[in-house]
Parts: C-alpha cells; structure tokens; sequence
C-alpha cells in the first residue's frame, strides 16, 4: 500500500515536472511568435524603402537618423545598407523559423509524455481502488 | 410496389454542439472580431491623416513662403516664417530620410496610400469571415437552445431498383396518361440526378440573373419548365427584346427539358404546347387561378410581370385569334396536364425552396418519398379541383386523361 502511494507520489511529481516545462515551451513559442512578427514588419519597412530608394534619382540626397543626428548619405551606400538589412533580416526569420518548429515538436512530445504518466496514474488509482 | 425501407438517425442538436462550448466559440469570435475592428479603426485613421498631409503638401508650394507660429519647446510659439516651400525632407522607412520636392512627395504618400488600402481591404475579408463565423455560432446556440432535433432518413436501394426498371418502360411509352404510376416511380430514380444537375442551374442561374436585369424571382425548375416552352415560342417570334431574358431562360432549361421529355417523350407534345402557352400565360395571369402547376409559375410570374405582359402584347394578335377554339382547350388540357406531371417530378425537389404561397395548392412542405408522392398524388387531385374552382371542367379532364 505505501509502496503504491509513493509510487503514485512520484508519479504526480513527475507529471508536475513534465506540466511545468510544457508551460515553459508554450511561453518559448509565444515569445517567438511575437520576435517573428517584429521582424516580419521590419522587413517590409525595408522593402519599401528599397522601393523608393530605387525611384530617386542617382544625385538626390539621402540622410540616415543616427540617434539626434541626421547625417548625409550616398544612394548606392544607402542602397547597399538596406539591401543587407533585409538580408540579414530574412536569415534572422528563417533561423527562428525552424526554431519554432523544433520548439513545437519537443511541446508534442511533452504533451504525450504528460498524457502516459497520467494514464499510469490513473491505472495506479484504479489499482489502489480495488486492492 | 413494395414499400421503400426508410432508416434514420436522429440526432439532437445540443449532442453536437454543446451549448457551453458554443458559446465559448461565439465570445472567442467575437473577441477576434473587436481586435479586428480596432485595427480597422487605426487604419482608417492613418489613411485619414496620409489625405490630409497630402492635401498640405499640395498647398506649400503656393507661397514663396509662409508666415506661420513656430513651436518653441513644449509651451511656446514664435512668429516665424516657412521657407524653402518646395523642400521636403521625407522619411522613408527604417530611419532614412530623403530630399524630394512636393510633387514627389505626394506622390511617395500616395504609394504609401494605396498600401494602406490594401491592408483595410485584407482586413474587411478577415472579419467577413469572422462575421460568418459568428452568425454561424450563433443559429447553431439559438437552435440548440430550441432544443432542435437533426433528422436524416435513408432510403433503401430495393426502391431504386424498381424504379429502374419501370424506367425504360415508362421511355417508350407515348401516351402521357399511362406514365401516371411509372413517372411517380421514375421521379425516385430522376431525384438523385434532378439534386444534382440543380445545384448546377442554380449556379448558372445565379450566373445568369445578374445579367438579367429583369430578375427573375424564383429559382426553381418549375420556372425552368415554363420557361423552356415560352423560350421556345420566342426563338420562333424572335423577339429580340427579350433575348437577355431567353438567355437566362436558356440556363435554366436543360434538365426539366429531359424532365419532360422523359416522362412523356413527346417533342412534338412540347412544340404544340408553346404555341399556346403563351396563350396560357395570359389567361393564368388573368384569371389567377391556383392551379397546382401554376401557383409554382406564379411565383416566377410575378417576377417577370413585365415580360409576361410585353409576351402577351407581341403574342395577342398572333395566339389569340388563331387557336382560340376547339384545339386550344384539349392542347391546354394536356399541356396543364403535363405541367402537373412535370412539376410533380420537381415538387420533390423543391423541399429546400419555400417559394409556395400559402393560398396555393400545395403549401411549403414536400415529403420526398415515393410512398409519399403516392399518397400526394390523390391528394393533388383533390386540392387542385378545389383550387381551380373557377374552371372545374379543365382540371376534371386532365385528371382523366392521366387515368388512362
């Protein structure tokens, strides 16, 4: 009877353990969510920029906000920057991407695991009832 | 004929849809949809200020310059003046920031316009579907609420089978009178394929509707039927007016054409019948009668009042005079008689249509069993003899001739 009781003590620990990091997973997943979004937006920002870069003209001048200061620059410098920006940012989303789905794989899989351990909780139960 | 197994299940509602998890969906749709219209709201605003900026940038240019009141701080103005009228400094994104002239600015606002009004527009799609959802959640909690019950019934293959069987016999046969048993059993086996091929003229009706400014009211065949034998009346008159309408007529036509001529395989039967239909028209326009086969045309009639009326201008000189006596009543007869067949072997289908009035023959529900038509038809016989009091000799000779 007690080897049973604490059995089913350690299986509900367990089972605690397991919850706790499937709630971990779930806030890694939203943080995620929400790091993809930001950088989503960013990137067509920067597209559009690109856009109206393309439509100046080679002599128009270009300033950049650096903090209080505006500073002058070059088209094709300018150019070059947001070129490598959105590149940077489209690797960024694409690592995060599969960063998520890892994430949402390890959370399936703690959410069986969770379910075994419920199911050997409740056949421990169902044990202790009849005995 | 043996009686046809019917199986059902019946299924209550509230097994389905639990009523706590339906409103759940209803809030959590709800939710989504007042996120929805607060981003709308913010788009709206920014679109607002995108025209009102580019409306002042329009304006700048006007003046060498401008004597304005230049903020100073947080709490204090200046007299001062606006100079350079036609610089801009734009911000383009990202913290880059461009030199550009009115017009080129308000043509960079513009694009940034029309981007916005995509998004609004993306957004209304969205909470189109949202709102779908909801009126969805909503019917489903009210009927749950109603404690309504689902119903669904089976019929047993035995029924098809003989249907089948009478079919080919029915085909050969001439006389329509003698279909009377056979076209109730083929109406079984038609069913199916009538469920099928409606679906699709509703569609090309729907289609065809919008070209048609006209409009005509009704969707179901039994428009299609009348209009299939006015159709063809008007291909011979060729009236030109009408074409849009003998368009959407046209889309409307195939399958009760096979309708009839299935149960009567009679082609010629039909020629005949629109040279007088026409005539048909008017009287049933005039006299209003409620015959069975017509309160379902009524429908359509009232919807196409003007055309019926315009037929009736072109056709009165022509019908009129010619046909009058002898051949119009038996040709009416039999093509009332035909009607009644035909919107026989579409009353089953028409269940999910309520376009019957209540002052007709035949009131909303329709029963689709073959046992049931059976014991309709009787039933028929008597409403449409009540209903057609003010010709109780047609509606009599009808029903004999189908006798036979």
């Amino acid at each position: 009877m007690s080897s049973s009781s604490t059995a089913l003590r350690e299986l509900q620990r367990d089972l605690e353990n397991k919850a706790n990091d499937l709630s971990k997973l779930q806030k890694d997943i939203a943080k995620n969510h929400q790091v993809r979004k930001k950088y989503t937006i960013q990137l067509g920002e920067n597209e559009l920029v690109l856009k109206e870069l393309d439509l100046l003209k080679e002599d128009a001048n270009v300033y950049k906000l650096i903090g209080p200061v505006l500073v002058k620059q070059d088209l094709a410098e300018a150019n070059a920057n947001v070129r490598k920006r959105i590149e940077y940012i489209s690797a960024e989303l694409k690592r995060l991407d599969g960063s998520l789905q890892d994430l949402e794989e390890k959370q399936h899989s703690k959410r069986e695991a969770i379910l075994k351990v419920q199911q050997r909780i409740q056949s421990h139960q169902a044990g202790k009832a009849k005995a | 004929m043996g009686k046809p197994e019917v199986k059902g299940t019946v299924t209550s509602l509230s097994s389905v849809f639990p009523p706590e998890e339906m409103q759940k969906a209803a809030k959590m749709v709800e939710g989504k949809l007042s996120e929805k219209q607060n981003e709308m709201n913010q788009l709206k605003e920014f679109i607002a200020d995108n025209t009102s900026l580019i409306n002042l940038v329009q304006k700048l240019p006007d003046e060498l310059h401008h004597d304005i009141m230049v903020p100073f701080g947080k709490a204090a103005f200046f007299p001062g003046r606006l100079i350079h009228t036609n610089e801009f400094l734009v911000l383009l994104g990202e913290s880059y920031y461009a030199d550009r002239t009115a017009k080129q600015t308000v043509e960079i606002l513009k694009r940034r316009g029309k981007s916005l009004m995509s998004k609004v527009d993306a957004l209304k799609a969205e909470m189109q579907d949202l709102k779908a959802e909801a009126s969805f959640f909503d019917s489903t909690a009210s009927e749950v609420a109603d404690d309504l019950v689902e119903i669904r019934e089976y019929e047993e293959d035995n029924s098809t089978e003989r249907v089948s069987q009478s079919g080919p016999v029915e085909l050969e046969s001439p006389s329509v009178a003698e279909a009377d048993n056979k076209v109730s059993a083929s109406e079984d086996d038609e069913y199916a394929r009538l469920m099928s091929r409606l679906e699709e003229l509703e569609k090309e009706e729907l289609a065809a509707e919008d070209e048609d400014a006209n409009a005509n009211a009704t969707e179901t065949e039994t428009d299609s039927d009348e209009d299939e034998l006015t159709e063809a009346a008007f291909h011979r008159k060729k009236v030109e007016g009408y074409s849009s309408l003998d368009h959407n007529q046209r889309y409307l036509v195939s399958q009760p054409r096979k309708q009839l001529q299935q149960s009567k395989g009679k082609d010629p039967m039909n020629e005949e019948m629109s040279t007088t239909y026409n005539h048909q028209d008017l009287t049933n326009q005039l006299a209003c009668t409620g015959l069975t086969a017509e309160p379902v045309t009524k429908g359509n009639y009232g919807g196409e009042c003007e055309i019926s009326r315009g037929r009736i201008v072109h056709q009165d000189t022509k019908m009129l005079n010619p046909p009058v006596n002898a051949s119009v009543p038996s040709e009416k007869t039999s093509l009332k008689q035909i009607i009644h067949d035909s919107s026989r072997n579409e009353k089953p289908v028409q269940t999910p249509k309520s376009e019957f009035d209540s002052s007709k023959a035949f009131t909303g529900s329709i029963i689709e069993h073959t046992e049931n038509l059976e014991k309709k038809l009787p039933e028929q016989k008597t409403t449409s003899s009540q209903s057609s009091d003010s010709k109780p000799s047609k509606p009599v000779s009808r029903f004999k001739m189908q006798r036979k």
